[in-house]
C-alpha cells in the first residue's frame, strides 16, 4: 500500500515536472502571431539563400565546375515540393517542416563530421538557424492550437537523405551532400513561400485563426502565468 | 658384333640407371613447385594478395627458398612485373605475399604465376627453379552495363609529389568519354576496349577535401568520378624542448609544422608520441604542439625524450636529452610588497614558488620612473627576496618589476611580476622662484608678486598653498601673512612708501619650503626715466641680451619680460642669472614673430633690492607693417601739395618702423628731383621717395604742374619690408588763377546774397513805400449801388449817398501806439499816417448765420487766403474810433471775434480758391437807410451780399493794384 502511494507520488511529481517544463518552454512563445509569422518568413528567406551554405560547400569540396554543378541537383522527392507544402493544412505544414528540418539537422551533423577542423563554418550557422526556425515553428504550432510534433509529418522518398558511411565513395558523397544542400535551400524557399501566403491570404488565415486571436484579452493575463500550462480556449477545425 | 651388342646393352642399362636417378631427382624438384596459389584483391590499397604453399619439403623441415612472381595485365603474355620473394619455408606453411598495383585493379584483369627454388647453399642440388604455377586470373567483380562508366580508384590517398594512376572502365566508346581533373580536360591511355588510364605525376596538395577527377559521356548525363587525396609531407617537429616550473611536471613543446589531416576521414592530423628512453615510458600527446610529462617521485635527473610525429605515410622524430635542473623555468614571483621606510627609501620583498631547497634563484629587479629604468639590481634567493630602494624622490610613483631564473644553470627567465608604488611626500626642498613688478601710484607701491610652481623634484608633494609674509622694515613689529592657495602663481600687494621685505614659501602637506625674499625699497627701484630704451634684434633661438657689468654689490641679475597673451595680459617671465653674468640668451617657445618684447635687466643688490639697469626692446622676428598710413592732403596749390599722416602709430606695428616710402605716379613718367624711378613688373612706373626718419610724418611734393593729376601712395617699412599695397590717391593741382577767381567771385556772391536778404526782410516797407496797393474804383460796390438806384447821373457820386465803410483819420496828433496782432511789427511813427480801418462786425459766429454782416474792409486787402495771419492780423488800432465804438465791447473781443469769423469763412472756402486774394465790399443792407446807420446797428437777420471784386494770384498782386489801393484810400 505504501509502495503504491510512493509510486503515485513519484508519478505525480514527474507529471508536474513535465508540465512545468512545457510551461517554461511556452513562455518563450510570447510573440504575437504576426510577429512570429514575419520572423519565420525572414528566417525562411535567409536560409533559402544558397550563398549561406551551398556555395561555400561547393567551393570547399572543389565542385565549382560547370559539369559538377550540373550534377548538383536536388534528388526528386528528397524534400517536399512547394505544391505539396501549399496543399497542407497549417498544422500539417508545420509538422512537416519541423520533421524535415529535424532530418536536415541530422544530415548537417553527419556532413560536419566529415570535415576536419570544422572547415565549413557555415554549417554551424545553418544548424543554429534551423534550430531557431524549429523553435519558432514550435511556437507557431502552439499559437495555432496544436503541436508540431504530435502527428506524423509528410513522408518523403526513401533513400533520399544524405547517408555518409565509412565505405563511402567520397566523390559520390560530395555530390550527395551538394544535392542534399540544394534540396534544403529549395525546401526553405518553398517554406518561405507558404509562410508568405499565410500573411497575404486572409481567408486562409481565417480558416486557421491563431489561438491568440480568440483570446485576446485572456492571453496576457492567464496564458503565461508561471507554473500553469497555457490552455487553449478554443479549437478550430483543421 | 657381339661386342657391339654388349656395349649396347651396357649403355642401355647405364641410361636406364641414369634415367632412374634422374626420375628420382625430378620427383624431388617437382615437389618444390608452389601449389594452391590463390590471388585476392584489396581495393583500398590496390593490392594483389597471393597465398600459396609448398606441400612437401624434401629432406628438410625448413628450407630457405626464393620465389619468383610474374604479373601480367589484360592477358598472360603481357607481363608487367617480375619479382622475387625470399623467405624460409616450413613444412606445410601457407605463404603470403602482396603486390600493390599502380593501376586500379578494377580497370584491368591481372594474371599471376609463381615459381620457386631453394635458396640454401647447403642444398645446391635444389637450386633449380621449379615449374611455374599455372596463371591465376584476377578480376575485380563489377557489373559493367552498356551505359556504365566507372572511375577508379576511390578515395585514393597519396603523398604530395608522388604519382597516381586513375582509370575508368566503360562499355561506351572511348571517343565519347571526356575526363577532367578538377576543371581541366585530361587525356589518358587506352588500356583495352573498356578501360583507359591516366597517370598523374608529382601531384600537388590542393585542398583537404581532395582532388576531383571525373568523366562524362558526351551528350548524355552519364558521369562518374573519383576523389583522390594528396597528403602533405609530414614535417619533423621543430624547436622541441622540455622544461619544468615546479619539478613535478615537464612541459614539452614544439612547432608541429603543417597539418597533414584530410577531410572525409581519409587521414587524421598527424599524431605525436613522446618516448623517454631511460624510463622506457611512452605517452601519446593530446595537443599537436605540447605535451605534459609527469616527473616521478624517484627523482630522475637526466631525460632522453624522443618526439615522434606520424601519419599514414611516415614518421618524423626529434630528440633531446637534458638534465632536469638545467631546464628550470621558474614561475613569476608573487607576493610583492613595498615597505616605506621614509620619504626616499623603500624596501621591496617578494616570493617565488618553491623549487626545492637545493635550487638557488637569481632575481632581476628593475625600478622604473616615468617609463625609464632608474635602478637595476640582481638578487640571489631561494624562496623570499628583499631589496632596498634608496635615493627615491618623495611623492613619486615608481614601477618595480622582478623576474627570476636558475642561478646556477640559467635556462629561462620567469615572467615579470610588475607592481607600482608611490613614495610618501616630504617638505618642499627649494624656495619658490619669485619675481615682482612695482608700480608707484598715489604715493603707494602696487607690488605684484609672481612665482613659478616648484618642479616635481623640489615640490616633494602636492603644493597646497603659498605663504606670503610682508614685513615692514621701517616698522619691524608689523608684518602681514597672506596664505595663497595653490595653484595661484602670484598676488598683488598695495604698500605704502616704506621699505618692505617679503617672504614667500611653498607648503605641502608635510612642511614648508625655504623662503624666497624680496625687498621693496622706498623708491621702488624702477628708475625707468633714467634708463634708455635700446633696440635689440631677436634670432631664431631667442634674444641675445647683454648688459654692462655692475661694480659693487650685485649678487645676481634678473631679466624679465612680458609674454603677451591673447587678452593682452602680461604674463611676466623672468630669468635669474649669476653675479658674474653679463649676457644671456633668452629663449622661449612662446616668442612669436611680429610681437615686440621688452626686456628689463635688474641688478639685485646684497640687500636683495632690485634696481633697473637696462631696458631693451625687440622683435624675435620683424614683420612688414600691417597697414600703411592714412594720408591727408594739405596746402594744395597749383605747384605743390603736402601729405601728412600724423595719426599713424608706429608702435603698434610688427616691427620697428624705419621710415616711409612715398610713391608718386605721374602721367609724365618723369620723376621729380629726389624721387627714384621704379618700374614694376607690369611695366608701371612709379617715383619713389624714401623718408628715413620714422618720426617725420609730413611730406611736401613740389614742382608740380598746374591743372595736373598726380597719384600718390605712402607706406611704411620695417626691417622685414614695406607695408601692404594700398590704393593710390589722386590729387589734381588747381589752375594758377583760380585763387584770384575765388577772391572775386566769393565777395560778389556774398554781396548779392546780402542784398537779396535785405530786400526780403524789408519787402513790406519797400512795398508800402514804392508801390502801395491801389483799389479799382470800377469794381467798387458803391458803383453798383448807384446803378441800382437808376440814377441818370451815373458818373457823379454824391458824398451823401455814400455810406462810409471806413474812416480814415489823418494826422491825428496823439493816440496810443499799439502793435498789430501777433507777429506784426510795431507800428512806427510813419505808419500812423496810414489809413486806419475800422471793421464793424456782427456777433454772429458763423458766416452762414443770417446775422448782420456789415463789415468795413480795406480795399487793398490782397493777401493770400492761405495766409491765415493775413486776415486775423488786421491793422486795428487799439484806440476806440470816433464812431461805432459802442458796438464793440472791447478791442480784444472785437479782434477775437473778427479772427474767429474770418477763419470760419476760410474753412468753408473751396480749396482751389484758397490761393486767391479776395477783395470785397459790403453793400448797404437797406437802401436809403443811411441815416440810421450810425445809431442803428445792422439788422441781424438781413445780410448784405459780398461781391467778388477781383481775384489776384499772390504772385500777381502787383504794383498797379497796390498803387490803386493807395490811391483809393486817398480818395476815400
Amino acid at each position: 500500500m505504501r509502495a503504491r502511494l510512493t509510486r503515485r507520488t513519484l508519478f505525480s511529481l514527474v507529471l508536474g515536472l513535465l508540465l512545468l517544463s512545457t510551461a517554461a518552454a511556452m513562455r518563450g512563445c510570447m510573440g504575437p502571431y504576426q510577429h512570429l509569422l514575419s520572423q519565420l518568413q525572414r528566417q525562411a528567406h535567409l536560409t533559402e539563400d544558397t550563398s549561406s551554405l551551398l556555395e561555400p560547400y561547393i567551393h570547399l569540396q572543389g565542385l565549382n565546375t560547370p559539369i559538377l554543378r550540373g550534377s548538383c541537383t536536388e534528388h526528386p522527392g528528397a524534400f517536399p515540393s512547394k505544391d505539396a507544402l501549399r496543399g497542407l493544412s497549417k498544422r500539417s505544414f508545420l509538422r512537416t517542416v519541423n520533421a524535415t528540418l529535424d532530418r536536415v539537422l541530422k544530415g548537417l551533423v553527419a556532413l560536419q563530421k566529415q570535415l576536419l577542423n570544422n572547415d565549413l563554418k557555415e554549417l554551424e550557422t545553418a544548424r543554429q538557424n534551423i534550430q531557431g526556425i524549429r523553435n519558432n515553428i514550435h511556437c507557431m504550432s502552439w499559437l495555432l492550437g496544436g503541436s508540431s510534433e504530435t502527428a506524423e509529418p509528410m513522408q518523403t522518398g526513401p533513400g533520399s537523405w544524405l547517408q555518409l558511411t565509412s565505405t563511402l565513395d567520397v566523390f559520390q558523397a560530395k555530390l550527395e551532400g551538394c544535392r542534399f544542400l540544394r534540396g534544403y535551400h529549395r525546401f526553405m524557399g518553398s517554406v518561405g513561400w507558404v509562410f508568405r501566403e499565410w500573411g497575404e491570404s486572409p481567408s486562409r488565415s481565417r480558416r486557421h485563426s491563431p489561438r491568440w486571436a480568440l483570446h485576446k484579452g485572456v492571453r496576457r493575463t492567464r496564458l503565461f502565468r508561471r507554473g500553469k500550462r497555457p490552455v487553449p480556449r478554443g479549437q478550430l477545425p483543421w | 658384333m657381339a661386342f657391339f651388342a654388349v656395349f649396347q646393352k651396357t649403355l642401355l642399362l647405364a641410361f636406364l640407371s641414369w634415367r632412374t636417378f634422374q626420375s628420382e631427382v625430378l620427383a624431388e624438384y617437382v615437389s618444390l613447385t608452389p601449389e594452391s596459389l590463390k590471388v585476392s584483391t584489396n581495393s583500398t590499397c590496390q593490392c594483389l594478395q597471393l597465398q600459396w604453399s609448398i606441400h612437401e619439403l624434401p629432406h628438410h623441415q625448413e628450407l630457405k627458398m626464393l620465389f619468383q612472381m610474374e604479373i601480367s595485365r589484360v592477358k598472360p603474355s603481357n607481363v608487367i612485373w617480375v619479382g622475387n620473394y625470399s623467405t624460409t619455408v616450413k613444412r606445410d606453411q601457407v605463404l603470403h605475399w602482396s603486390w600493390e598495383s599502380e593501376l586500379p585493379l578494377e580497370c584491368a584483369t591481372h594474371f599471376v604465376r609463381i615459381q620457386s627454388r631453394a635458396d640454401d647453399a647447403k642444398f645446391p642440388e635444389l637450386s633449380i627453379w621449379s615449374n611455374w604455377s599455372s596463371w591465376e586470373e584476377v578480376h575485380v567483380q563489377h557489373s559493367l552495363g552498356p551505359n556504365t562508366l566507372l572511375v577508379f580508384p576511390k578515395n585514393k590517398l597519396v603523398e604530395e609529389g608522388s604519382s597516381i594512376t586513375i582509370c575508368y572502365i566503360s562499355g561506351i566508346n572511348h571517343n565519347n568519354i571526356t575526363c577532367y581533373l578538377h576543371d581541366k580536360l585530361i587525356y589518358g591511355v587506352q588500356l583495352d576496349s573498356k578501360a583507359s588510364a591516366f597517370k598523374l605525376n608529382n601531384v600537388p596538395f590542393i585542398r583537404k577535401s581532395g582532388t576531383n577527377f571525373f568523366c562524362e559521356v558526351n551528350q548524355t548525363d552519364i558521369k562518374s568520378g573519383a576523389t583522390f587525396f594528396v597528403s602533405k609531407v609530414l614535417e619533423e617537429p621543430k624547436n622541441f624542448s622540455c622544461e619544468t616550473q615546479d619539478f613535478k611536471t615537464l612541459k614539452c613543446t614544439w612547432y608541429p609544422g603543417v597539418d597533414t589531416g584530410l577531410d572525409w576521414n581519409i587521414q587524421p592530423s598527424q599524431s605525436y608520441t613522446l618516448f623517454e628512453s631511460f624510463s622506457g615510458k611512452k605517452q601519446n600527446c593530446k595537443h599537436k604542439n605540447s605535451c605534459n610529462w609527469k616527473i616521478t617521485q624517484d627523482v630522475q635527473e637526466t631525460y632522453n625524450f624522443t618526439l615522434t610525429a606520424a601519419n599514414y605515410f611516415r614518421k618524423r622524430s626529434a630528440n633531446i636529452i637534458f638534465n632536469l635542473t638545467h631546464r628550470v623555468h621558474p614561475m613569476a614571483p608573487h607576493s610583492v610588497r613595498f615597505q616605506r621606510l621614509g620619504a626616499t627609501p623603500v624596501l621591496m620583498s617578494w616570493k617565488v614558488h618553491a623549487l626545492g631547497n637545493y635550487l638557488t634563484l637569481q632575481c632581476q629587479v628593475e625600478l622604473q620612473g616615468d617609463g625609464e629604468v632608474i635602478q637595476q639590481h640582481s638578487v640571489d634567493m631561494k624562496v623570499n627576496g628583499k631589496l632596498l630602494f634608496g635615493e627615491l624622490v618623495p611623492d613619486t610613483e615608481y614601477m618595480a618589476r622582478v623576474r627570476c631564473a636558475n642561478a646556477k644553470h640559467f635556462w629561462k627567465w620567469s615572467e615579470w611580476t610588475v607592481e607600482n608604488f608611490t613614495t610618501p611626500e616630504a617638505a618642499p626642498s627649494e624656495a619658490p622662484d619669485v619675481w615682482r613688478t612695482v608700480k608707484s601710484e598715489n604715493r603707494s607701491h602696487i607690488v605684484t608678486l609672481f612665482w613659478k610652481p616648484l618642479s616635481k623634484l623640489h615640490a616633494n608633494g602636492k603644493i597646497l598653498f603659498y605663504n606670503v609674509v610682508v614685513e615692514n622694515l621701517d616698522k619691524p613689529s608689523t608684518s602681514e601673512l597672506h596664505a595663497i592657495p595653490a595653484p595661484a602663481r602670484g598676488m598683488k600687494l598695495t604698500l605704502d612708501q616704506c621699505s618692505y621685505r617679503i617672504h614667500i614659501t611653498a607648503n605641502n602637506s608635510v612642511g614648508t619650503s625655504p623662503a624666497s625674499v624680496i625687498i621693496v625699497p622706498e623708491d621702488s627701484g624702477n628708475r625707468t626715466e633714467e634708463v634708455e630704451e635700446e633696440r635689440i634684434i631677436g634670432k631664431e633661438d631667442g634674444f641675445f641680451i647683454s648688459w654692462k657689468p655692475q661694480s659693487g654689490d650685485v649678487i645676481s641679475y634678473v631679466v624679465d619680460w612680458c609674454e603677451p597673451h591673447q587678452d593682452l595680459f602680461c604674463n611676466l617671465q623672468w630669468k635669474k642669472l649669476g653675479p658674474n653674468t653679463t649676457f644671456s640668451l633668452i629663449s622661449s617657445d612662446t616668442f612669436r614673430p611680429g610681437v615686440r618684447y621688452n626686456f628689463r635687466i635688474y641688478g639685485i643688490s646684497t640687500k636683495k633690492t632690485a634696481y633697473l639697469l637696462e631696458y631693451k626692446t625687440g622683435y624675435s622676428q620683424e614683420l612688414a607693417p600691417l597697414d600703411s598710413p592714412q594720408v591727408a592732403i594739405a596746402n594744395l596749390t597749383s605747384r605743390s601739395f603736402a601729405m601728412t599722416w600724423k595719426d599713424y602709430s608706429t608702435e603698434s606695428q610688427p616691427g620697428f618702423i624705419q621710415g616711409y616710402r612715398v610713391y608718386l605716379k605721374a602721367r609724365a613718367r618723369q620723376c621729380h628731383p629726389g624721387f627714384e624711378k621704379v618700374v614694376l613688373s607690369d611695366d608701371s612706373v612709379y617715383c619713389k621717395y624714401t623718408i628715413d626718419d620714422p618720426r617725420k610724418k609730413t611730406f611736401v611734393v613740389e614742382n608740380l604742374q598746374p591743372e595736373s593729376s598726380y597719384e600718390f601712395f605712402v607706406t611704411s617699412y620695417t626691417g622685414a619690408g614695406e607695408g601692404p599695397n594700398g590704393t593710390f590717391t589722386e590729387v589734381t593741382t588747381p589752375d594758377e588763377h583760380s585763387h584770384m577767381m575765388i577772391l572775386i567771385i566769393l565777395p560778389m556772391i556774398l554781396g548779392v546774397l546780402l542784398t537779396m536778404l535785405s530786400c526780403y526782410w524789408k519787402s513790406d516797407w519797400v512795398k508800402e513805400k514804392c508801390y502801395p496797393d491801389i483799389p479799382d474804383p470800377y469794381k467798387s460796390s458803391i458803383l453798383s449801388l448807384i446803378k441800382s438806384k437808376e440814377n441818370p447821373h451815373l458818373t457823379i457820386m454824391s458824398v451823401k449817398d455814400c455810406i462810409p465803410d471806413a474812416i480814415e483819420v489823418i494826422n491825428k496828433p496823439e493816440g496810443t501806439k499799439t502793435q498789430l496782432l501777433e507777429t506784426r511789427k510795431p507800428v512806427t511813427e510813419n505808419e500812423v499816417t496810414k489809413p486806419v480801418y475800422l471793421y464793424l462786425l456782427p456777433e454772429g459766429k458763423d458766416s452762414s448765420d443770417p446775422g448782420p454782416c456789415i463789415c468795413f474792409e480795406n480795399f487793398t486787402y490782397n493777401q493770400s487766403a492761405t495766409d491765415s495771419g493775413s486776415c486775423g492780423h488786421v491793422s486795428v488800432p487799439l484806440e476806440e474810433p470816433p464812431c461805432q465804438l459802442g458796438l464793440l465791447p472791447s478791442p480784444n473781443n472785437l479782434l477775437k471775434t473778427l479772427e474767429k469769423n474770418y477763419m470760419n469763412s476760410l474753412g468753408e472756402m473751396p480749396a482751389e480758391e484758397t490761393s486767391l486774394s479776395y477783395v470785397s465790399q459790403l453793400a448797404s443792407p437797406i437802401p436809403g437807410d443811411k441815416d440810421s446807420l450810425p445809431t442803428n446797428p445792422p439788422v441781424p437777420a438781413h445780410c448784405s451780399e459780398y461781391k467778388m471784386q477781383m481775384a489776384v494770384p499772390p504772385c500777381l498782386a502787383s504794383l498797379p493794384l497796390n498803387e490803386n489801393s493807395s490811391h483809393s484810400s486817398m480818395t476815400l
